[in-house]
C-alpha cells in the first residue's frame, strides 16, 4: 500500500475516533455545568481542567464567551480539534484515499460533513445541543462498525484500527487527567463524569458494584483488560496492529514503533494501582500521553517516511555498478 | 384537459435542433421518439424526484469538481441534464470512423515532428509552426516513445453546425477529462428510466475502465511480469481529482501524487509501506510542464524529479507521452487536414471548422477587420479561457484582443462563429434550447477504441455557446443507438 | 454484419536497412458482397503511402523508405459491412462442368483455370481431383467435395509449411495452413476444369467456443465460380462455404497476386517478424 495512502488512513481514522471523544466530553460536561455551575465565573473555573485536558486553555478567549462555547467546541472552524473541524479533516484524508474506502464508508462520512455544512447541524443544535452530539457520536459508531464490515481487514484496516486506538488511548488518559486538574479531590460526580466519558459507566459497575473511588475508577481505566477503551486494551490493539502490519512476531519488535509499544504494554501488564500512585497519577498518565505521541511518530517515520530503505537501495545499486566497472 | 405537456411551447429557433426537426409544429426525430414521448408526459413532481435524485446521488458520491478561488466551498457538482442526447447508428459509425482516422494522422503526426520531420521538408505544415508551439518539446527529438504512439488518449472534441454537420473544434491530445462524468451519467439515467432506456437499446459504455487499463498495460516497458500502473494526479485539489480517484478506483490501480514517486538510477518507484515498487506506467493526469522539476518548472512541487530520464532511457511509460500538446494547438489543428491527405492518403472524414491563422498576413488582416463577427481563440488555452465571441463583445474586448493579436499573432486563431446545434434542457421555466458539443473519447493501445457516444456538453446560460465546465456549463449523457 | 478489422504487421532488423520498396493489399474491397466503409493504412518510419487499382481489380498501396531504419510497422484498419451472397437454404446446385470446358476461351476465366506460381495442372491431381469427383458432374457439389476432403483429410499445422510452398507439395504432405489449403484446393478445381480463384482477407470467428482455424489472422481461401450464379467462396480450412463473416481484402490467382505485404529493400532479414489480427463485430443486431 502507499504510504501516503497509510498515513490518510490512519489521520481519517483519528480524526473520527476524536470527533467522538469530543462529543462525549462535551455532552458530559455541559449536563454536569447545568447543574453544578451558575455565572459566568463559575462556568469558567468548571470548564477550565476540560479545556487544559484537550489542550485548548486558551480557548475561549473571553470571559462573555463561556456561554458560547459549546457550540464553539462544536462548529469552531478555527480550533483544530472543534468537532467540525475533526470531521472535516477526518473527510480530506478520506478524499484523497477515496479509492481505498468502501462506497458506503465514504457516504456515512461524507453525510455528516454535508450535514455541517449545509446548515442542518446548526438547526438540529438549535433543537437541542443533545441531538447534535448524539447524531455524531451515533456516526461514529457506525462508521466504525462500517470499516469493520465492509472493509477487507488487511494493510489499510489496520493502519485505520491503529489510528483509532491511539486516539482512543490517548482521549481515555486525557479524561483521567481532568481528575488531577481540578484543584481538589475528586467528588463522586467528578469520578462519573469521567467514566461517562469513555462509555465506562456500566462496565465499571460490573466489575466495582458501584463501589466508586478514584483508585477503582482510575484501575479500571488504566488496567482493563477487556473493557475496549481502557489503555491497556488499546495498547494491546496497537501492538497487534503493528505487528500484524509488519508480519514480525508479537514480543520481538522490527522498527521503533513496535519497540516502543511493547514495552509500554509490559508496562501497563505489570504495574498496579500503587505503583501509579507511587509515581503519581498526572505524572503516570502524562509520560503515557508522551509515549503515546511517540509511538504515533514512529509508526510515521517506518511507514511513512522510509529514509532508510531509500538510502540502502541507493547504496546497492552505486555498489553494483563500481563491481561491473571493475570487470570491465 | 389532461395534464400539461413538457415539450408545449418548445421552440427550435432558428437552429438546429438535435430532437426536432425543422418545421412548423414539433417534429421529434426518429430516433428520439421513445425518449420525447418518455418526458413529454413526465409530471412536474416525477421531473423534481429525479433531478434530486440525481443531484443527491451526484453529491454523495463526491462526484464534485473544484472551482479555483471560491471560498464559500471548493467543491461543486456539474450540473447535469436529465434529457439525453441520442445518436442514431448512422451518424455514430461515421464519427467513429472519422476519429479514428484523426487521432492516426495525429500520432503519425507528432511521430513525424520528433523524427525525421517529412511533412516539414514537403511543405506540408512550415517548420515555423512547430518549433514556436508553446508545447513542443525538444527533449522528445528522436525518442521513440513505448509503441510508438504519442496520444494514448485523447477526447476531440465535436459540434454541428446550422445544417446538422459535425465538425471538430478542437482536439485534448493532453490530458483530457470528463470520462468519468461519461460512465456516471449513465448510471443515473439507467435508474432515472429505466424503461425508456431498455427500450431503446442504447449502446454501453462501460467498458472504458478496462479498455483504459488495457491501453496502458500494452506500454509497459517489462513484459515479463504483470505491469505495475499509476495514475499520477495533481492531487486533492485539482478540479479533476475526483475523476482521478474515480478511474483509478474502476481500474483497480494506485492514484499516486509526485510525493509518492521516487526515481533512482533511472527507475521510477513508487513509497509502500513495504518499501519501494518499481513503477511501469504512469497514467499522467499532470501537464508536461509540472512532471519533472528537473527538466522542466522548477518551481513545481507537483512532479518527481528524475521523471524525464527514466522516461527517456525507456524504463517508465507515461501516457500521454510528452509532447503531445504540439497537436492541442490551434494553429496545428488548421493542418489535420493536410495531414490526413499527406500521411494516409485520404479526405478528412470530420471536417475543420474554418480556422483563420493570425500568423499569415492575409489572414490576420481579415480577422482583425471581421473581428464582429468571429470567434477569437488563444491558440494554446484551452477550457474556454482566453476566448473572444465577437458577436457578444464590447468595444473595448475587441480593442484588447486586436492588440493582443498584433503583438502575438502565433498566438490566436479566429473561426466564424458556428451557430451550434441545440438541444431540449431542462431550465427555469421549463425545457427550452441549450447549445452543445460533444466530447468522445478515444483511446490508443494496441488499437484505437472509442466508446460509443461521449460527454455531451451542453450550454447551460440562455444563448450562450461556451459548454466548459469551468464556464457554467453542464453535461448530458449520450446514447448511441444500434439500428435494427 | 459490419465488421472492424485490425492488421498491424511490424519487422524488426538486426541493423539498419534502407531503400526499402513495399506493395501492400490490405484494403478491403467493395463489391455486391461487401461494403469498405472506411480503411486507414499507416506507416513507420513516416512515409507517405499512394494507391493504384491492379490487373485483377485489387487495391495497392504502395511506399518508399530510401533512409536509413531499423523498424518497420504497417497498421491497417478497416470498417467493412458485409452480407451474405449465399442462400443456405438454396445451394447453386445444377450447373455442369463440361459447360465450362466450352469457355476456355472466355478472358474473364482463363485465369483460373491455368496454373500458376503455386499451382500446376499435372496427371496425378487430375487423378486425385477425378477420385473425388465420384462421377458426378455438378460444379458445386464437386468444388464442396473437395473441400470437405481437404479439410477432413488434410492437417492444420503451422509449422511444416512456409510463404513459399507449392500446391504440389501441400497436396503430398497434406499438412498446412489456410495458404495451403486453399491452393491445393486450386490445383484440385482446376484440373477437372472449375475456375477457381485464390482469396485473401479475414473471417470473423462467430463459434460460441472460437475454435475455428485462422480467426485472427491473415487468412485465404478460394473462390469457384458457378456459371450464372457467379463466384462462391469456399474455405477449406474451416469446410465452411463464405457467407458474411469473411472480408475479402483481394482475389488472384493465387498468393503471388494478393500477398498482403510484400516488398524489397536492402539489409539482413528481420531478427523479429510480427503479425497481428484482430477482427471484430460492431454491434448492429
Amino acid at each position: 500500500m502507499l504510504s501516503r495512502v497509510a498515513d490518510n488512513l490512519y489521520w481519517m481514522s483519528r480524526y473520527i475516533e476524536r470527533a467522538e471523544g469530543m462529543a462525549r466530553m462535551i455532552q458530559v460536561h455541559q449536563n454536569l455545568a447545568l447543574e453544578y455551575a451558575q455565572g459566568d465565573e463559575q462556568l469558567a473555573w468548571f470548564w477550565k481542567p476540560v479545556l487544559q485536558s484537550i489542550c485548548a486553555e486558551g480557548f475561549p478567549a473571553g470571559q462573555n464567551e463561556i456561554r458560547n462555547l459549546v457550540k464553539e467546541l462544536i462548529f469552531s472552524s478555527g480550533y483544530e480539534n472543534s468537532i467540525y473541524s475533526c470531521i472535516s479533516l477526518a473527510r480530506e484524508n478520506a478524499r484523497m484515499v477515496r479509492d481505498q474506502l468502501s462506497e458506503e464508508l465514504w457516504l456515512e462520512l461524507n453525510n455528516i460533513y454535508l450535514f455541517f455544512r449545509n446548515g442542518e447541524a446548526d438547526e438540529v443544535y438549535q433543537q437541542g445541543s443533545d441531538l447534535l452530539l448524539d447524531r455524531i457520536t451515533r456516526f461514529s459508531l457506525v462508521f466504525q462498525g462500517l470499516a469493520d464490515a465492509t472493509v477487507p481487514h488487511g494493510e489499510g484496516w489496520r493502519f485505520l484500527s491503529l489510528g483509532k486506538y491511539l486516539e482512543r488511548a490517548d482521549q481515555t488518559s486525557r479524561m483521567l487527567d481532568t481528575l488531577n486538574l481540578r484543584d481538589k479531590e475528586p467528588t463522586r460526580t467528578d469520578l462519573m463524569s469521567v467514566l461517562r466519558c469513555c462509555i465506562a459507566l456500566s462496565a465499571f459497575r460490573q466489575q466495582f458494584r458501584g463501589n466508586l473511588s478514584l483508585q477503582n475508577v482510575a484501575t479500571f481505566l488504566l488496567f482493563s483488560e477487556n473493557f475496549p477503551r481502557s489503555i491497556r486494551f488499546c495498547i494491546r490493539a496497537i501492538d497487534h496492529s503493528l505487528h500484524t502490519i509488519s508480519g514480525v512476531p508479537t514480543g520481538a519488535f522490527s522498527n521503533e514503533a513496535e519497540r516502543l509499544t511493547g514495552s509500554t504494554l509490559a508496562m501497563v501488564n505489570f504495574t498496579d494501582w500503587s505503583q501509579v500512585q507511587a509515581k503519581g497519577l498526572h505524572q503516570t498518565l502524562d509520560e503515557l500521553q508522551s509515549t503515546l505521541i511517540e509511538i504515533g511518530q514512529r509508526v510515521f517515520e517506518t511507514y511513512v517516511l522510509l529514509p532508510s530503505e531509500i538510502k540502502s537501495l541507493g547504496e546497492r545499486n552505486i555498489a553494483q555498478s563500481a563491481q561491473a566497472q571493475q570487470q570491465q | 384537459m389532461s395534464n400539461p405537456c413538457q415539450f408545449d411551447g418548445y421552440k427550435t429557433d432558428h437552429f438546429f435542433d438535435e430532437m426536432f426537426a425543422q418545421g412548423e409544429s414539433l417534429n421529434p426525430r426518429t430516433h428520439y421518439e421513445k425518449i420525447y414521448q418518455r418526458i413529454d408526459r413526465l409530471t412536474e413532481k416525477e421531473i423534481s424526484e429525479r433531478r434530486q435524485q440525481a443531484d443527491s446521488s451526484f453529491l454523495e458520491h463526491g462526484i464534485t469538481f473544484t472551482v479555483y478561488g471560491d471560498e464559500g466551498g471548493t467543491e461543486r457538482i456539474f450540473p447535469f441534464d436529465l434529457i439525453p442526447r441520442v445518436i442514431p447508428e448512422s451518424e455514430w459509425k461515421m464519427i467513429e470512423s472519422g476519429l479514428r482516422q484523426r487521432i492516426l494522422a495525429l500520432n503519425l503526426f507528432l511521430n513525424d515532428i520528433y523524427h525525421g520531420r517529412k511533412i516539414i521538408k514537403d511543405g506540408v505544415i512550415p517548420e515555423e509552426i512547430v518549433n514556436s508551439s508553446k508545447n513542443y518539446r525538444p527533449e522528445m527529438v528522436g525518442f521513440e516513445p513505448p509503441q510508438s504512439v504519442y496520444a494514448h488518449i485523447c477526447g476531440t472534441d465535436l459540434i454541428r453546425d446550422e445544417d446538422g454537420k459535425y465538425l471538430v473544434l478542437e482536439d485534448n491530445a493532453r490530458c483530457p477529462s470528463g470520462a468519468s462524468y461519461l460512465l456516471e451519467n449513465r448510471e443515473i439515467m439507467k435508474r432515472a428510466f429505466p424503461q425508456t432506456f431498455g427500450g431503446m437499446s442504447v449502446r454501453p459504455v462501460e467498458a472504458y475502465p478496462d479498455l483504459l487499463l488495457r491501453t496502458l498495460e500494452y506500454m509497459s516497458p517489462r513484459k515479463s511480469q504483470k505491469p505495475v500502473c499509476v495514475l499520477l494526479t495533481p492531487g486533492v485539489y485539482n478540479s479533476a481529482y475526483f475523476e482521478h480517484t474515480f478511474l483509478a478506483r474502476q481500474m483497480g490501480i494506485e492514484i499516486v501524487e509526485g510525493k509518492d514517486l521516487i526515481a533512482i538510477d533511472s527507475c521510477i518507484y513508487m513509497r509502500t509501506t513495504r518499501g519501494l515498487v518499481q513503477v511501469d506506467v504512469i497514467y499522467r493526469r499532470l501537464d508536461d510542464d509540472y512532471l519533472d522539476p528537473l527538466v522542466f518548472r522548477e518551481e513545481s512541487m507537483l512532479g518527481v524529479p528524475g521523471l524525464m530520464d527514466a522516461y527517456l532511457k525507456g524504463n517508465v511509460a507515461l501516457a500521454n507521452a510528452v509532447g503531445t500538446g504540439v497537436a492541442d494547438d490551434k494553429v496545428t489543428y488548421a493542418y489535420v487536414p493536410e495531414m490526413i491527405k499527406y500521411y494516409l492518403d485520404q479526405d478528412p472524414i470530420l471536417e475543420n471548422v474554418p480556422t483563420y491563422l493570425c500568423w499569415r498576413d492575409a489572414d490576420r488582416s481579415h480577422v482583425l477587420a471581421n473581428l464582429e463577427s468571429l470567434v477569437v481563440k488563444a491558440a494554446n488555452e484551452s477550457g474556454g479561457y482566453g476566448m473572444l465571441i465577437g458577436s457578444a463583445s464590447t468595444a473595448k474586448e475587441r480593442e484588447e484582443f486586436a492588440r493582443l493579436i498584433e503583438k502575438h499573432p502565433r498566438e490566436y486563431i479566429a473561426q466564424p462563429i458556428v451557430s451550434l446545434s441545440r438541444h431540449p434542457t431542462f431550465c427555469e421555466g421549463g425545457i427550452s434550447g441549450r447549445h452543445v458539443d460533444l466530447r468522445p473519447f478515444i483511446l490508443y493501445g494496441e488499437d484505437i477504441e472509442i466508446v460509443p457516444g461521449g460527454l455531451t456538453r451542453v450550454a447551460l446560460r440562455e444563448g450562450s455557446l461556451v459548454v466548459n465546465s469551468s464556464q457554467g456549463g453542464g453535461s448530458k449523457d449520450t446514447w448511441v443507438l444500434n439500428d435494427f | 454484419m459490419r465488421l472492424y478489422l485490425f492488421h498491424r504487421t511490424s519487422y524488426r532488423y538486426p541493423s539498419l536497412v534502407k531503400q526499402s520498396y513495399n506493395e501492400l493489399r490490405l484494403h478491403p474491397l467493395s463489391n455486391d458482397w461487401q461494403k469498405c466503409i472506411s480503411s486507414t493504412i499507416a506507416i513507420l518510419p513516416i512515409c507517405r503511402t499512394q494507391s493504384y487499382l491492379d490487373l485483377n481489380g485489387n487495391i495497392v498501396h504502395y511506399f518508399e523508405l530510401p533512409e536509413e531504419h531499423k523498424k518497420l510497422v504497417i497498421e491497417a484498419r478497416s470498417v467493412v459491412e458485409t452480407r451474405s451472397r449465399v442462400d443456405f437454404e438454396n445451394f447453386p446446385y445444377g450447373v455442369k462442368i463440361s459447360n465450362f470446358l466450352k469457355m476456355q476461351g472466355v478472358a474473364e476465366y482463363r485465369d483460373y483455370l491455368q496454373a500458376s506460381s503455386y499451382v500446376e495442372i499435372n496427371p496425378e491431381v487430375w487423378r486425385m481431383a477425378v477420385d473425388l469427383q465420384g462421377g458426378s458432374n455438378d460444379v458445386f457439389q464437386t468444388a464442396y467435395q473437395i473441400m470437405e476432403f481437404i479439410y477432413q483429410n488434410f492437417e492444420y499445422c503451422k509449422t511444416t509449411t512456409t510463404v513459399d510452398t507449392h500446391a504440389n507439395e501441400v497436396l503430398e504432405l497434406r499438412r498446412g495452413v489456410c495458404q495451403d489449403f486453399a491452393h491445393a484446393a486450386l490445383a484440385l478445381c482446376r484440373c477437372l476444369g472449375i475456375p477457381a480463384r485464390y482469396v485473401s482477407g479475414y473471417f470473423y470467428d462467430s463459434t460460441r467456443d472460437r475454435k475455428m482455424r485462422g480467426a485472427e489472422a491473415s487468412h485465404a481461401w478460394i473462390e469457384v465460380m458457378v456459371n450464372g450464379h457467379g463466384w462462391f467462396g469456399l474455405d477449406p480450412t474451416n469446410n465452411r462455404v463464405v457467407d458474411d463473416t469473411y472480408v475479402i481484402l483481394g482475389t488472384g490467382r493465387d498468393y503471388r497476386d494478393v500477398a498482403p505485404v510484400t516488398g524489397t529493400y536492402f539489409g539482413a532479414r528481420p531478427s523479429e517478424f510480427e503479425v497481428t489480427v484482430r477482427v471484430k463485430r460492431e454491434k448492429n443486431t
